[in-house]
């Protein structure tokens, strides 16, 4: 199948969902108490847009995703390259990284409410909390990418430090660090609303899961609707970046 | 191709010498304790001159050349070239040639030749206009903007070559740069770098696990012991410049690849 083929069967699944979700609520197929048609979400959707609660709380859900963000990443490159780059801290280290990166981390939630209490610094120190270890290992990850092969050839040309890191390091570690990036998004991005909705006085999160509740579906996929469009249109840039840089990488 | 020859004959006498080692031993400190690498290594090759090194897997071929490119330091020893000692790597006075995959994927064949230009800061058209002539000189002219996963094995090879000489250094290594590749391709690119090197007149250090290539492209032959690796023979192949494929049919070119095979084999 050529690709515009491909696009345009994907155009008509998609279209095929959509008319679904409109028609068999509004016919009373479904249930329309459990899934209002899709009309009604969207236009529930610009009505909540226009709430000044529901626009703060989305304020707040970005503030703490935000400065999540700005922890975990730092943090975690740092721990990543250093455990890369040293053989006896990795020694020690990754295998305990593989461990605690395998438990899911919404068990210590409780523990993050003991400690910092419901408001935006346990959501801020719980979505960093599990950000960072994705962060540690891809970046330790990206540097096990660069090839000692071109280290080397850096250096037979004498290239200083700064050089290596800025010619051969990074455009090395590009592809990994931006799938890092993207996948931190998601765990970032996760970590904010299901702290939200375990226990929370404001944010989306807390919203969601307080419509939910109170079975207001309309605003509930509103709010559904809204969060799915803002991780894809993340996503996908992401994604779109990635491949302007991996022309080279097959 | 006979005022070629004559020069290339003309090189064999004692001339001025670009690389001379003395007394250089190594050994590793590594994680399994202490590996002696080399062992008493001398030699010596003149301007101008294309000296070959064959020897066993492992027996310090790859660490001899890291040490005459500065990138590594002999425990015990001495490392002249062009008559002073090289304790870095100093792309002006050696270029090096990777066995593969050396090149850098993100940048384009251009770039990569470029690339030890770019790290000097050297201008932008200086740049464009020597890797150009590089690329002209390998047999790429019109490929500059292709990337590595573009060009076949032996056309990376060349550009790996143009990367190393791009600097017009006097001594060019080159440490299996044709291992990778197909037979057929392997005979073409040795009789290219033979092509090269007679325009550039370079000193050139070649490692290679083929005794075939070996004879044909090599002055002097150095063949090195099993771990720790010891110059055990030298031998001059004394056939006449330009090379042809004819030659390897001859007598004289069997007696010599033999007598190589020989030490080889009883080194191990
Ligand atoms: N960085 C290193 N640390 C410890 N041992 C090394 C290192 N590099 C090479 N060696 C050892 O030194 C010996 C010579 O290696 P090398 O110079 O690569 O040989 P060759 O190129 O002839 O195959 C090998 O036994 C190898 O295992
Ligand atoms: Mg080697």
């Amino acid at each position: 199948m050529n690709r515009l083929t491909i696009l345009a069967v994907r155009l008509a699944l998609l279209g095929a969902f959509l008319a679904a979700w409109e028609m068999l609520p509004r016919h009373g197929v479904l249930d329309a108490r459990m899934l209002p048609p899709l009309g009604d979400v969207l236009r529930m959707l610009v009505d909540v847009l226009g709430r000044p609660r529901v626009q703060e709380a989305i304020g707040v859900s970005a503030g703490e995703f935000a400065v999540a963000f700005l922890i975990a990443i730092p943090l975690g490159a740092a721990i990543g390259i250093l455990i890369a780059e040293n053989d006896y801290l990795g020694e020690i280290f990754k295998p305990m990284l593989f461990y605690v990166f395998s438990v899911p981390k919404s068990i210590f939630l409780p523990m993050f409410i003991l400690v910092f209490g419901i408001g935006f610094q346990q959501k801020v120190a719980y979505a960093a909390f599990s950000t960072v270890f994705i962060v540690i290992m891809s970046a330790t990850a990206a540097v096990e990418s660069v090839k000692a092969d071109h280290l080397l050839v850096a250096r037979s040309y004498g290239a200083t430090r700064a050089q290596i890191i800025g010619r051969v390091y990074l455009p090395s570690m590009m592809p990994v660090l931006l799938e890092a990036l993207r996948l931190s998004m998601i765990f970032n991005f996760t970590g904010v609303l299901i702290a939200e909705m375990y226990a929370s006085r404001t944010g989306i999160g807390q919203l969601i899961a307080n419509w939910g509740e109170n079975f207001q579906m309309p605003q509930l996929f509103a709010g559904v609707v809204f969060l799915a469009t803002v991780a894809i249109v993340f996503n996908e840039s992401i994604r779109w970046l990635e491949a302007q840089c991996s022309a080279w990488r097959t | 191709m006979q005022r070629l020859a004559n020069l290339s004959a003309a090189r064999t006498d004692a001339g001025p010498t670009a690389i001379e080692v003395a007394g250089l031993s190594h050994v590793y400190d590594g994680r399994e304790g202490k590996v002696p690498a080399l062992e008493d290594i001398a030699m010596t090759v003149g301007a101008g001159r294309f000296v070959v090194i064959v020897g066993p897997s492992g027996c310090g071929k790859t660490s001899l050349l890291m040490m005459l490119a500065g990138l590594r330091r002999p425990s015990e020893g001495a490392i002249l070239c062009n008559g002073r000692p090289i304790p870095s790597p100093d792309p002006e006075r050696v270029g090096v040639v990777f066995q593969e995959a050396s090149l850098f994927p993100w940048l384009s064949a251009q770039d990569n030749v470029e690339f030890p230009l770019a790290l000097r800061h050297a201008p932008r058209a200086e740049r464009r206009r020597r890797a150009t002539d590089m690329l002209d000189l390998v047999g790429l002219q019109g490929f500059g903007g292709r990337y590595p996963h573009e060009l076949s094995g032996g056309m990376k090879q060349r550009v790996a070559i143009a990367r190393g000489l791009v600097q017009d250094p006097p001594v060019l290594l080159m440490d299996e740069p044709f291992a990778a590749l197909d037979e057929q391709t392997r005979m073409t690119m040795g009789h290219e770098l033979l092509r090269i090197w007679s325009q550039t007149l370079k000193t050139v250090v070649f490692i290679t696990h083929s005794l075939t290539e070996a004879v044909y492209l090599a002055d002097e032959v150095l063949v090195m012991s099993a771990r720790p690796g010891r110059i055990i023979d030298r031998i001059a192949i004394a056939l006449p410049r330009p090379r042809t494929y004819d030659m390897m049919a001859t007598d004289t070119f069997g007696r010599l690849r033999d007598r190589i095979w020989q030490q080889i084999r009883t080194a191990d």
